[in-house]
């Protein structure tokens, strides 16, 4: 055990929220969201940054927790799929997800829905090459990503999405 | 005419998705317990080995460590699908027979702690030659992977019927061609994971993927001596299945047994490569067809002669070397017909049942029959119907054919995607092609073979529903609702689910024989019926009318064409309460199959009550600098016999196509260096992108099957198949040569392309 380096305590802020915690260096964001928050909506699929299933916002950009250290969020804010509903229901994103059938088994479905949310704060109203492209590298095995960029398009597109 | 349905044949949202949305819903792995210890396998590194020693007192000794494990723990069970099939311990106690057999296990603290006991585990090996693909296993001195199978030889399936050589003698034409496809895989999004809680009187609570809890927690009830009312497989979202969760995993084993010894519950999470190499890939197969066809294209004989690779277990491989055969003979009318499949044991992981399984059997026939088609100067379209099955027909091994829409589905692919304007007459490189297929709704499965549901009504008019159904992702949880509140009168936010716990919930036969809306549906339609059968006694007394004469309609039940004649449900159900007859409805619904029927020993009778079908389209345009191939545009057709919910449908399409067309047919396959898989994660194992799919045409045909659900059958599987035979042809008609192993890669497309320049391409090779 004596190989082992000191753990250390950070403040992470997780959906507005500040947490301190006690990690060993190499751990994982992921693996300190899932184990020490609790925060199990954010899904390994690979572990190595391929799948894009562990995707969460930092700052607003999204990042795979899988490659991320916990230590590395410190000082930034992180978002994940637990944070993006409000006290009024769902994100846009999540209803039109729900709305358009682009959920099948739905192990892919918050790193998509948060890839998702990246793109339309930053282009409000993609189109679906823009949708596409945005999530180019978050797999989805069920679905064949038709619906999903449908509820994505419409998620920007218009009021009622 | 359509009956005015108010629920089902209605793209409704699901009524799991938003949970799905929110994060909100568990999988196996997110599971959290007070004390849970983290297992982690030790797996030969060996392809082919002795154990001859394994010494686990260092790993014991280490801080954190709570248990290890080994085969000397287990009872020594060897579990398998068929009686006949049984070669596989959970633990290995004589040998590893691929690189990653389980040999032992820890549950320890933490990961790290795990980890680190695996490292202390000290075995000895004798490493042992191996066999690693087909030819290599039925060599004449081959090494023997299963000692009591001689030649490698693990599972046979003999089928002959009428007389294939005179009907191939006489014939106009005929024609020998080998396929090849090597393995494919699942790549699931939920890596494999079980979570196994003990407590102090022998009851074990387990939450793992599965197709099937029923067919979970029997076998575990076996391998673990356990009663089976202790074994209890409980409900948790589902990750994908694609046929790759059937079976009991000895994870689910291995973790049981952990739990057991530490008394402490046991999580295990397999790595992605583990999910790959250690749960089920698909079989590498290779087949050949010799086909015989009339001057008209009326295909005379066929006889195929298949060789899987099964890995090292036998997992379903009975149905796995019948299942290409089935789907072809039910696809085309077929009168003189031979199949001689066997499935070889080699040292690589185990091979199970996925989505387009069979492949290179499938998209063979189909790409001969546009051969054949090309060399008599007929229209392929024409081949593909006069051949095309029929309802109320029999196929080969003399199964009944009810409903059958395939040649509307046929029609309407070609009619959408305008194939006979463009098949030979598009630009150099572009091509179409067109495949079919069929697949079963169900198999004879004997006392696992039916679904059984219960529907209970609260007091205020809300109802549970309680059925061992399982939802792999496809939604059939949301199929349940529909069909409930159709049948009830109710909105689909008054009923609650009960599902797959196999403590609470009555048998179902899972989810992989693609059943589950037939048997699963028609099982709470039956129940729904029999509540509303009670609920119309109770409301008959008070309204003085015939029970007859009754409907449930948007939550009161009324005499028909009266609707002022008519009672609050929440009002009848108290009446009943009163009079002590609670409402509490029954269904059982067991698919009529020919339980005679035997895979191996005796194929032939009714092998399920329904069969859907489909056809594809695919219109492509081919590099031919680089073979890499665009997909301009898919037309998927399925007789799914009536859509409950056509959203639903549409999504299994699109995600067929992709799995079944553009990775079939264009990227997927494992590479291997003897028994090592190369390519275990989806960074090498290229499954596709959102980038890469075509626009999806995705049409439905309904022929209201007279057995199932409100005339459902199966949704999606017939797609995934015809999709790669699609993709298969239009390509070999964009590049006019025919690449006969499979997936298509843009190398064996410029090869193709350069042999073909120097007219040097052999088609008969």
């Amino acid at each position: 055990m004596s190989n082992k380096a000191p753990k250390v305590v950070i403040e992470l802020k997780v959906n507005g929220e500040e947490h301190d915690i006690l990690v060993p260096p190499h751990l994982t964001l992921l693996e300190a969201l899932r184990e020490k928050l609790e925060l199990t909506g954010t899904k390994e699929g690979c572990g190595e940054g391929v799948c894009g299933s562990c995707t969460v916002l930092m700052d607003g950009r999204p990042v795979r927790s899988c490659l991320t250290l916990a230590v590395e969020a410190v000082g930034h804010e992180i978002t994940t799929i637990e944070g993006l509903a409000g006290p009024e229901g769902l994100h846009r994103l999540q209803d039109s997800f729900v709305r358009h059938g682009a959920i099948q088994c739905g192990f892919c479905t918050p790193g998509m829905i948060l890839t998702a949310k990246a793109l339309l704060d930053e282009i409000p109203r993609p189109g679906e090459q823009e949708a596409r492209e945005a999530i180019a590298a978050n797999i989805c095995r069920c679905t064949g990503y038709t619906k999903i960029v449908e509820a994505i398009v419409a998620a920007g597109g218009d009021d009622d999405a | 005419m359509m009956p005015d349905y108010k629920h089902i044949g209605r793209s409704v949202p699901r009524v799991d998705s938003r949970a799905r949305a929110t994060g909100e819903v568990k999988f196996s792995g997110d599971l959290i317990f007070p004390r849970m210890l983290v297992g982690k396998v030790l797996r030969s590194p060996h392809a082919h080995a002795r154990i001859l020693n394994i010494d686990t007192s260092r790993a014991e000794r280490l801080r954190g460590v709570k248990t290890v494990v080994t085969g000397r723990d287990t009872a020594g069970v060897k579990w398998g699908v068929f009686p006949y099939t049984r070669d596989m311990q959970m633990l290995q106690i004589d040998k590893a027979r691929y690189i990653g057999d389980e040999v032992a296990a820890v549950a320890a603290v933490d990961e790290d702690t795990a980890l680190e006991a695996l490292r202390l585990i000290d075995v000895d090996y004798e490493i042992l030659p191996g066999v690693f693909t087909i030819d290599e296993a039925l060599a004449d001195d081959a090494p023997l992977v299963h000692e009591d199978y001689p030649g490698n030889r693990n599972v046979e399936v003999n089928i002959d019927v009428g007389d294939v050589d005179e009907a191939l003698e006489k014939s106009h034409l005929v024609r020998t061609d080998t396929f090849i496809a090597p393995e494919d895989d699942y790549f699931m999004g939920e890596p494999y994971a079980v979570v196994v809680r003990p407590d102090t009187d022998g009851n074990l609570e387990i939450w793992c993927p599965n197709a099937g809890p029923h067919m979970k927690s029997k076998p575990l009830s076996n391998v673990l001596r356990l009663p089976l009312n202790k074994v209890k497989v409980r409900k948790v979202a589902i990750g994908g299945a694609f046929g790759g969760r059937s079976e009991i995993s000895p994870a689910d084993f291995i973790c049981s047994l952990m739990a057991l010894k530490s008394g402490r519950p046991v999580k295990i999470v397999y790595t992605r490569e583990e999910n790959t190499t250690c749960v089920r890939q698909g079989h590498g197969m290779v087949t050949k067809h010799i086909t015989g066809m009339d001057r008209d294209g009326r295909v005379t004989a066929r006889s195929s002669i298949s060789y899987l690779d099964g890995g090292a277990y036998s997992s379903t491989g009975p149905i796995a070397v019948s299942v290409p055969f089935l789907c072809h003979e039910q696809t085309y009318r077929l009168d003189n017909a031979r199949f001689h499949g066997v499935r070889v044991y080699t040292n690589k992981p185990v091979r199970g049942m996925i989505r387009i399984h069979g492949r290179s059997f499938a998209a063979g026939v189909d790409m001969q029959l546009d051969m054949m088609a090309e060399e008599l100067g007929l229209d392929p379209v024409e081949v593909r119907l006069i051949n095309a099955r029929r309802p109320g027909e029999y196929t080969a091994t003399k199964s009944y054919v009810g409903s059958c829409g395939l040649t509307e589905c046929v029609e309407k692919t070609v009619e959408r995607s305008d194939f006979k304007k463009k098949h030979g007459k598009l630009p150099p490189y572009r091509g179409i092609g067109l495949g079919m297929n069929s697949v079963q709704t169900g198999f004879p499965l004997g006392i696992r073979g039916g679904s059984q549901a219960i529907i209970k009504f609260n007091e205020d008019g809300g109802v549970t529903i309680i059925s061992g159904v399982v939802d792999n992702g496809q939604g059939n949880d949301n199929m349940l609702v529909q069909i409930a509140a159709e049948e009830l009168g109710l909105e689909m936010t008054d009923i609650e689910l009960i599902t797959a716990d196999t403590e609470v919930t009555p048998n179902d036969p899972g989810s992989y024989s693609m059943v589950t809306t037939f048997a699963g549906g028609n099982a709470v339609r039956l129940a729904a019926a029999d509540a509303k059968r009670q609920i119309f006694e109770v409301a008959a007394e008070k309204l003085e009318a015939n029970p007859a004469d009754l409907i449930a309609a948007d939550r009161k039940v009324f005499v028909k064409g009266s609707p002022d004649r008519g009672l609050p449900l929440a009002k009848v159900l108290r009446m009943a309460l009163i009079q002590g007859r609670p409402i509490l409805g029954q269904g059982s619904f067991s698919p009529k199959v020919d339980h005679r029927r035997e895979w191996v020993s005796n194929p032939q009778g009714q092998l399920s009550e329904a069969f859907s079908f489909g056809a594809t389209v695919c219109e492509v345009d081919v590099d031919p600098e680089t073979g890499l191939v665009e997909v301009l545009d898919v037309w998927a057709a399925q007789d799914c016999g009536f859509a409950i919910n056509p959203m639903v449908v549409e999504g299994q399409f699109e995600g067929s196509v992709a799995m079944g067309g553009q990775g079939g047919m264009l990227t997927e396959f494992h590479s291997w260096n003897d028994g090592r898989c190369l390519n275990t994660t989806q960074l090498e194992y290229k499954v596709p992108l959102a980038v890469d799919m075509p626009p999806i045409d995705p049409i439905i045909v309904e022929t209201i099957d007279p057995s199932g659900p409100y005339g459902a059958k199966e949704a999606g599987m017939s797609v995934a198949m015809s999709a790669a035979q699609a993709y298969a042809c239009a390509i070999a008609n964009a590049i006019g040569c025919w690449i006969k192993e499979f997936p298509i890669t843009p190398d064996k497309i410029v090869e193709a392309i350069e042999h073909k320049k120097r007219g040097d391409f052999d088609s008969n090779g």
